[in-house]
């Protein structure tokens, strides 16, 4: 499962990215908070599969299917 | 003179920090990525130098790169001074993921560093407090907590602030515990042991995006602010139009009652009071659009919007993050094609770039409002807050938008098979909800009427001068046998199709200078023509002389997307490097323009 299957209201901790992401995207998304084990909640999902809400510890970040499909959680 | 390093995470309030410790008057607005260049102020003996936000060392975006590519150079240099690193309060861990990575490698250059704690006013009314010692101290670097907004705490840090540039050496970065660790994990402690907690600061953000964003109530709320915001450019200008007007004829009047009859009085009354009277009538309106923009900017509702667009935008090869620039480049094109920076897909940046000059910047205000005018009936609903004039106005600027997707569809299939595909993909931070500052936005408001003027005000006076010398003579006030009419009939055939006459022509022509140059010229030639007549706005005389309904419309769809404007050319050269887009995009919105001005005339006559 990964972010983008995440409903709405619901959580579930960063368990890997997608192997074929680029590198420097991975440390981007590291330092923008998305690192492995951080519990990452969807607050909202938008029509016609448009970007998700999604809230990781201290910010809130609209993201895409495109980035959010790559990121692997434990549910 | 010695430099102050300016750096830290996007929208931590840099720039508002800046602009109270320099006086200057940066842009600032509450979303990430509004500063994409190096601004450079005086601060007591000082130079402060802005710089964009960034998340990280390693840039993504071309803002970014700016910066990061800077930050390494003033690092080498030996004229910097300290670096001056903001931090959010509001968002301690995010903003020293970044700010731990700057100290290190300052530290690694020799060069001292100070942090400042900003936006504590907010922090202190959610009911928290940072114990700012043990914070400098688990850092290793002078702290300050302080309100670039509320100025709480500014006073002990400036003259701090001078103290440290003076003798950097004095506060160099110190070992701590935690400079062994990667500036992750360090930030993550920090923040855990000292930071506010998320809920305190979250709470009101997800309530108001639960409206503003439902997936049914957030699009109509969106269409309805941009229609709100469109109108009302006309609508709440209007009466504030119409004062400016009676107020330029009651002073035309008293200056030509004072004038002997004659030659000079005819100038007077044709060029200053016809010419550029005509044309600071529509300085309302710039001030209206300025001041709605603003608001919108300061209350971090645009992040939101990008975000609703974003999917719509991208079936035309755009991006959410191609909202802001749009945006603004209603204000004007060239602040808004430096804004494109900020989109991390080249491809998509591309298109956003060759397509704002599209959007109808404020230079196109007058020309519309003029028209609009002498077409349309004034008809108000809902108690004088939306009016017919308004509606189609905001139409005009949906024709401008409608017509950039189509040409970003376009570009995008043809970019595609030349270029590569590069795409980053879409990841935008949604910043928390704020009540806009009245004071910037009064400044700015004030500022964009003054702006205006100085930037057209000169053009339109001189080409006002031009043209009534030789709208005037050598029959003395007999336009049509005047020297401009011998000169207007020779372009007449060109602009024939479109069912104007020499006049017209003559000011599409002349607004290549300046689009507001438009009716400036048919002011002055109005005011020669019916200079037997008692003073009465142009509106009316356009009127009166039989202007046509079809005209009108060809003549508007013109301005919209013919490129007038030698500026946007040379700032669109400047971003992409090459001329090859820049001057056959002017070339191509040209010729686009007449050929739809010429459909629209041929179907409505
Ligand atoms: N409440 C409050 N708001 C602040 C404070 N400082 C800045 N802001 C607001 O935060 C927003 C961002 O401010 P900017 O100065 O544009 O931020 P920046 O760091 O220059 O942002 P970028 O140029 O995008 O990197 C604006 O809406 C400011 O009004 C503060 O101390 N308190
Ligand atoms: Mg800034």
């Amino acid at each position: 499962m990964t972010i983008w299957d995440l409903p709405k209201k619901t959580s579930g901790k960063v368990a890997r990215f997608n192997l074929n992401m680029p590198e420097n995207l991975k440390t981007r998304l590291n330092e923008m908070g998305f690192t492995v084990g951080q519990l990452v909640t969807c607050m909202k999902r938008t029509p016609f599969n448009g970007p998700l809400v999604i809230q990781v510890q201290d910010c809130v970040y609209s993201v895409d299917k495109q980035i959010a499909s790559q990121i692997e959680i434990q549910s | 003179m010695k430099k102050i390093i300016l750096v830290g995470k996007p929208n931590s309030g840099k720039s508002l920090l800046f602009n109270q410790l320099t006086g200057l008057r940066q842009h600032v607005a509450n979303f990430p990525g509004v500063t994409v260049e190096l601004k450079s102020g005086t601060f007591g003996d000082f130079e402060v130098v802005d710089f964009p936000g960034t998340y990280s060392l390693q840039a993504m975006s071309s803002d970014e790169i700016i910066a990061i590519n800077q930050l390494h150079k003033a690092l080498d240099h030996e004229d910097t001074a300290l670096i001056l690193c903001n931090l959010d309060a509001t968002k301690l861990e995010r903003s020293l993921v970044f700010a731990l990575q700057a100290q290190a490698l300052a530290k690694e250059h020799g060069k001292s560093v100070v942090f400042t704690l900003n936006i504590m006013d907010q922090v202190k009314r959610f009911g928290y407090d940072y114990d700012v010692e043990a914070l400098s101290k688990v850092l290793g670097s002078p702290v300050y907590a302080i309100s670039a907004k509320t100025l709480l705490g500014i006073s002990e840090f400036t003259a701090a602030l001078k103290k440290h540039a003076a003798a950097p050496e004095k506060c160099q970065v110190q070992e701590t515990l935690l400079t062994q660790l990667s500036p992750l994990e360090a930030a993550k402690q920090i923040a855990d042991e000292h930071g506010i907690k998320q809920e305190l600061v979250l709470g009101n953000q997800t309530k108001l995006d639960n409206i503003l964003l439902n997936s049914f109530f957030g699009g109509i709320i969106f269409v309805a602010t941009m229609f709100f915001l469109f109108q009302s450019i006309f609508t709440w200008a209007t009466p504030l139009m119409d004062l400016t007007e009676a107020g330029v004829f009651g002073v035309g009047e008293w200056v030509s009652g004072a004038l002997p009859e004659g030659v000079v009085a005819d100038f007077v009354n044709d060029a200053i009071f016809g010419g550029l009277g005509a044309f600071l009538v529509f300085i309302p309106q710039i001030m209206v659009l300025t001041l709605i923009i603003g608001l919108l900017e300061d209350s971090g509702y645009l992040a939101r919007a990008a975000l609703i667009c974003h999917k719509p935008l991208s079936l035309f090869g755009l991006s959410g993050r191609s909202f802001i620039p749009y945006l603004s480049a209603h204000a004007c094109a060239i602040p808004a094609i430096m804004a494109a920076r900020t989109i991390e897909s080249p491809r998509k940046r591309l298109v956003t770039m060759l397509t704002i000059p599209l959007m109808s910047c404020s230079a196109r205000i007058p020309v519309y409002a003029l028209l609009v005018a002498v077409l349309i009936p004034d008809e108000r609903y809902l108690g004088g807050w939306v009016s017919l004039q308004g509606a189609i106005f905001f139409m005009l600027y949906f024709g401008g938008l409608v017509t950039a997707l189509l040409v970003g569809r376009l570009l995008d299939i043809w970019i595609e098979k030349g270029e590569q595909r590069n795409d980053l993909p879409f990841i935008l931070e949604l910043p928390s909800y704020r009540l806009p500052h009245w004071r910037p936005l009064f400044y700015k408001t004030l500022n964009s009427g003054i702006a205006f003027v100085r930037r057209a005000g000169p053009v339109i006076f001189t080409v006002s001068l031009v043209i009534w010398v030789l709208g005037y003579f050598p029959e003395q006030g007999n336009l049509q046998s005047s020297w401009l009419a011998s000169i207007g009939k020779l372009v007449e055939p060109v602009f024939a199709p479109l069912g104007i006459d020499w006049r017209y022509a003559v000011a599409i022509l002349l607004s290549f200078l300046a689009r507001e140059v438009f009716v400036g010229v048919l002011g002055t030639m109005f005011a020669i023509e019916n200079a037997e007549e008692n003073m009465s706005g142009l509106v009316e005389q356009m009127q009166a002389d039989g202007f046509t309904f079809a005209t009108g419309v060809a003549l508007l769809a013109f301005y919209v997307i013919a490129l007038q404007c030698v500026a946007t050319v040379a700032t669109l050269k400047g971003e992409l490097g090459k001329n090859r887009y820049s001057w056959g995009i002017f070339v191509a919105y040209g010729l686009l323009a007449y050929l739809v001005s010429f459909l629209l005339y041929t179907m409505l006559s």
